[in-house]
């Protein structure tokens, strides 16, 4: 019974993954968000207010975003971003594990939750 | 096969999947995400116990309701974690899609991700390649063998995956008891640590294609019984070189000091080879597995042997006076063909509950139908058959047509792949 479905099981999971790549082959791409006309500057001690996992704000590439949603689909064990929320988070970024950035659909992902730029002291 | 033993492997593959989820059950995340973690460690949990029933050690095969069994539920739970596996990155794609077609596709491309995923892709479908491999029946054992390795690597890419992915390390619990699993299977039954060691001590040649070996033991005998059956390994010595594969034979006598006899057809390249040894050869033996025969219900037996699955009976008939009357149908094609005829005549003599018939079918399929007895002559009987796959399939159907209950007919399979 088990073995009458290792074909079809693989078939469909196969036919699954070519439906998604032509789907964003031949979709048309999403509307762009129109661009923020002003961001809002937030200095290093506005983001380090927001320092707990319910509320975490973390500075990376000059960038403020606000990951609290986020938190809890990261794949990483908690105590390894958590310590990072408002904080200056941009080379625990670059260095995942073991020196690697993030993918660029990790990147894409982050621009998500961007809320401001950080302003300089 | 005793319900409680039947109940084992369902409920500790529940008990091994139910922990894994638990304990990493996604709280406040959407639905497709929860979905990829949940799947994934089904799979994972699904895995660890398909592995669990891979390992070859007689007392875990007793309590667990026989090796035949095991391996049926670790095929089962093998395709069963692949198919759960195949769902975690359709689920994260899922997940990605609502934010944009771009995003889900980004969670599946390779090319686009670091280690962990491309770890991840090199397991699955390391998993992919070595089942639709394992479920090729009709490729040589030892290729066979050597490509079911594939999903040894799959496990240890998984965890590879695992661990780059940051996971919690009480979470690694699950794909550690995985590996565990694996290296007990390599290194007691693969590398033969479990084995025990015997020597060929006397060869005989019962008909054309069958040889009888009787191999003395060189340390502790097995604890065994005859009809039972061992997995041994045929190595060198006098000059004949062993294939030194693992092949289930069943143990058709046993001597007081502990020399067991086996009987080997030739069935395929290793057993083909075998015909020409020698004494003095070593042997590795694993076992003893299986309870064919071993605790009969009091009342009269039918037994039906095919060709060389004579040997389970021929075992009990050569240790001794039968407790219950048995009637013994014995097939065969042919004179050259018929093993042990004449001693089973002579057993059948200075037996008196055995009543013999031995029938002779040639090339062609045996008529069941009428070489068993009818259905008035099988009331109160348990039926024993032991045969080619062809032979159990058209008794055990004959059988039931017949009025015997299932729970009254008793075969094994054989079939370790």
């Amino acid at each position: 019974m088990m073995h009458r479905l290792f074909l079809p099981g693989t078939a469909l999971f196969w036919i699954a993954v070519l439906v998604l790549w032509a789907a964003v082959r031949w979709l048309p791409p999403a509307v762009e968000r129109p661009p923020v006309a002003a961001e809002r500057r937030l200095p290093i001690d506005e983001v380090a207010r927001h320092a707990s996992p319910e509320n975490c704000w973390m500075a990376i590439d000059l960038a403020v975003y606000d990951v609290s949603r986020y938190l809890p689909e990261h794949p990483s064990r908690s105590g390894i971003v958590e310590p990072w929320c408002g904080k200056e988070a941009t080379e625990a970024y670059r260095t995942k594990m073991k020196g690697r950035p993030h993918s660029p659909e990790a990147d894409e992902l982050l621009a998500r939750y961007r809320i401001g730029t950080l302003a300089r002291p | 096969m005793h319900r409680p033993r039947s109940l084992a492997i369902p409920l500790i593959s529940t008990t091994l999947v139910g922990l894994t989820v638990l304990w990493a059950f996604p709280e406040g995340l959407g639905f497709w995400r929860s979905v990829a973690i949940v799947s994934g460690w089904a799979g994972c949990g699904l895995l660890v116990a398909s592995l669990l029933l891979m390992i070859r050690e007689a007392r875990l095969a007793a309590w667990l309701g026989g090796l035949e069994s095991m391996y049926r539920w670790h095929h089962r739970l093998g395709v069963s974690a692949y198919l759960v596996l195949l769902v975690h990155p359709l689920a994260l794609a899922a997940a990605g899609w609502a934010e944009s077609p771009a995003l889900a596709w980004a969670m599946l491309a390779p090319w686009q991700q670091g280690w962990p995923v491309w770890l991840g892709w090199a397991a699955l479908l390391c998993l992919m390649t070595g089942l639709a491999l394992a479920l090729s029946p009709a490729m040589p054992y030892a290729r066979w063998r050597g490509l079911h390795n594939l999903l040894a690597l799959a496990i240890v890419l998984s965890l590879g995956h695992l661990l780059l992915l940051g996971l919690d390390y009480l979470l690694l619990w699950s794909p550690l008891l995985a590996l565990t699993f694996i290296l007990w299977r390599f290194l007691r039954a693969d590398f033969g640590l479990a084995a025990h060691p015997y020597i060929v001590a006397r060869v005989d040649h019962p008909s054309a294609e069958v040889v009888e070996v009787r191999l003395q033991p060189l340390a502790r005998p097995l604890a065994a019984r005859s009809g039972q059956f061992v997995l041994a390994a045929f190595l060198d010595g006098s000059g004949f070189h062993g294939c030194g594969e693992y092949h289930p034979y069943t143990i058709s006598g046993i001597a007081p000091g502990g020399e067991i006899a086996l009987d080997i057809k030739a069935l395929g390249d290793c057993t083909s080879h075998l015909q020409a040894i020698v004494p003095g050869v070593a042997v590795r033996i694993e076992g003893p597995f299986g309870d064919f025969l071993g605790d009969p219900p009091a009342g009269p037996q039918l037994w039906l042997a095919g060709g060389i699955g004579i040997t389970p009976f021929l075992g009990v008939l050569r240790s001794g006076p039968l407790r219950y009357p048995a009637r013994l149908v014995y097939l065969h094609r042919n004179d050259t063909d018929a093993a042990f005829r004449d001693e089973l005549a002579a057993l059948a003599t200075a037996e008196p509950r055995l009543a013999l018939h031995v029938v002779a079918c040639g090339d062609r399929l045996p008529d069941l139908a009428a070489v068993l007895p009818a259905a008035t002559a099988l009331a109160g009987h348990d039926c024993y058959v032991c045969g080619p796959p062809g032979l159990l399939t058209a008794a055990v159907r004959i059988l039931q047509q017949r009025g015997v209950r299932p729970a009254h007919i008793h075969f094994e399979h054989f079939d370790f792949r």
